[in-house]
């Protein structure tokens, strides 16, 4: 839940690529801030600038024009506060999931001593669930558990702000929902800010505090909707309330045409 | 079923070994016959080359092949290392790696046993020069497969140990490095019998001993059997090593299989 602090803005920002074509606008100039402990959610159709967001607080990329601030600093290098989890497989396919879950504390920025490491790996272990395949491997891992194994690796250095670009785009339905149940609980308990990029809009509502619509080609925010229902929510059950039934219908109308545009 | 089916590659398997032996066996016996009935002048024969190695093996043949092993093992020693690190290095660094490519590319384009006589003059008759010479080559070969090794790898993946708090020499030492592995072991696996070339090539040209030394020798006295047990001595070599670096693929292959 939202703190009333701000710790993310964007104010006018900008992304153009260059392309041999010329430039093409990723985003158009977008103004956006982010509370700390507030879960934003980024919906729209693809290409609409979602990522390049993500990216550039990052700071993987840099805005092409405007200002995007972190806890009231310029984003001009690596963002370390953030923890992010891209769409893709990241893990590295030569270590156990053990391994991969505790290799951000063998870096020079999370140094810690094998015994806490293998510590929080266990606690890790089992706060996203994955008992007994601590030595399997990334290969030998299902699609749900390998995106745990980033998920935990995301979270055992404790960053401040979740990035998250799709994090569940390839699991099944139901797998999906075990995921957003965690995912809560995890947040609740950390106090995290998450910046949550989604096209599926049940996911969004059922999430966040904060569903911003995204328009496509380029990319700009088309509306922002608080999303009052209750915490703790019961994300197996919560699609089935009339609220939200009702805040799907009105972020729908908004999505629909850009989706319809594609 | 499945027991009758294993039964039958086995067999089959034996089979074509023993096919192998009495093929091999057959040569054998038609060249001995045609140097015992007709010639041996320019052919030579198995048995006199038998013999010629008996005599070497009382006559210091052991120390020529050593002469031979350790100038392929410390060039080796040497350039694989090196050549790994500088391709990791500049893989990650596209700017220095453009700058110094034509240079690179260069020296590469020259048939790199042709440096052999240089080198002879600039470090003498002993080890060196044939050291350097495999250096060189084992250098290039593990450069240029390593560094394409690195372009492979996914720039987000970099970016995301980046972002895991990886420092940029972590990111070389902990992430690129055991991503090229296998292009690495690939790159080992050219450069052994690439070793023994340029050492006997260096042998050839001028040495006091080795495996490449006793051919230049016994060709100076156009002793035909000697040349035929020192190219003996040498496939041996080079059958051993290729074992040891069909053992380096089948742990590729393996660790293809994991990291697939």
């Amino acid at each position: 839940m939202a703190n009333g602090q701000e710790l993310l803005k964007l104010e006018g920002v900008s992304k153009a690529f260059e392309r041999d074509s010329g430039a093409i606008m990723a985003l158009a100039p977008t103004d956006l801030s982010v509370e700390r402990e507030e879960f934003v959610a980024l919906v729209g159709p693809s290409g609409c600038g979602k990522s390049t967001i993500l990216n550039m607080v990052a700071g993987l990329l840099r805005p092409s024009e405007g200002r995007l601030t972190y806890d009231g600093r310029p984003v001009d290098d690596l963002n370390l506060r953030v923890g992010y989890m891209t769409q893709r497989d990241t893990l590295l396919p030569w270590r156990n999931a053990g391994d991969n879950i505790g290799s951000p504390l063998e870096l020079s920025a999370h140094k810690t001593s094998k015994s806490e490491r293998d510590e929080k790996i266990h606690r890790m272990i089992e706060l996203v669930g994955l008992q007994g395949f601590e030595k399997h491997y990334p290969g030998e891992l299902s699609g749900g558990m390998r995106r745990r194994v980033a998920l935990a690796r995301m979270l055992i250095y404790n960053p401040e702000t979740l990035l998250m670009d799709e994090p569940f785009g390839a699991l099944d339905a139901q797998l999906k929902l075990v995921m957003h149940d965690e995912i809560q609980r995890i947040v609740g308990i950390g106090r995290k800010t998450v910046l949550f990029v989604t096209h599926d809009l049940a996911e969004a509502i059922a999430l966040a505090d904060r569903v911003v619509v995204f328009s496509g080609r380029p990319g700009r925010v088309k509306t922002v909707r608080e999303i009052d229902l209750p915490r703790p929510r019961d994300v197996f059950r919560i699609r089935f309330a009339p609220r939200f039934t009702e805040l799907h219908e009105e972020l729908w109308d908004h999505l629909q045409d850009e989706v319809n545009r594609d | 079923m499945a027991t009758a089916v294993v039964r039958n590659v086995i067999a089959e398997r034996r089979i074509v070994i023993v096919c192998r032996l009495v093929l091999f066996a057959l040569l054998l016996a038609g060249w001995e016959f045609y140097g015992r009935f007709v010639s041996d002048v320019w052919s030579s024969r198995p048995s006199l080359i038998l013999a010629r190695l008996w005599t070497w093996a009382g006559d210091g043949l052991l120390l020529h092949i050593a002469t031979t092993l350790t100038e392929m093992a410390c060039g080796l020693l040497i350039g694989a290392p090196v050549g790994t690190l500088l391709g990791l290095v500049l893989g990650r660094l596209p700017v220095v790696a453009g700058l110094v490519r034509p240079i690179i590319f260069g020296l590469y384009s020259i048939p790199l046993v042709t440096l052999a006589p240089l080198l002879i003059f600039w470090f003498g008759l002993d080890l060196a020069p044939k050291v350097i010479l495999v250096s060189i080559v084992t250098f290039f070969l593990l450069f240029f497969t390593t560094f394409a090794g690195v372009q492979t790898i996914d720039r987000e993946l970099i970016e995301n140990y980046r972002l895991l708090g990886a420092s940029r020499s972590e990111v070389i030492r902990k992430m690129i490095a055991p991503a090229c592995l296998a292009w690495i072991l690939s790159g080992l696996k050219i450069a052994l019998p690439y070793s023994l070339i340029s050492a006997t090539v260096g042998e050839m040209l001028l040495a006091r001993a080795g495996v490449g030394f006793l051919l230049m020798y016994a060709s100076q006295q156009i002793d035909i059997t000697g040349m035929l047990s020192a190219l003996t001595v040498l496939m041996v070599i080079g059958v051993t090593i290729g074992e040891a670096a069909n053992k380096l693929e089948r742990r590729i292959m393996r660790w293809r299989l994991l990291v697939a």
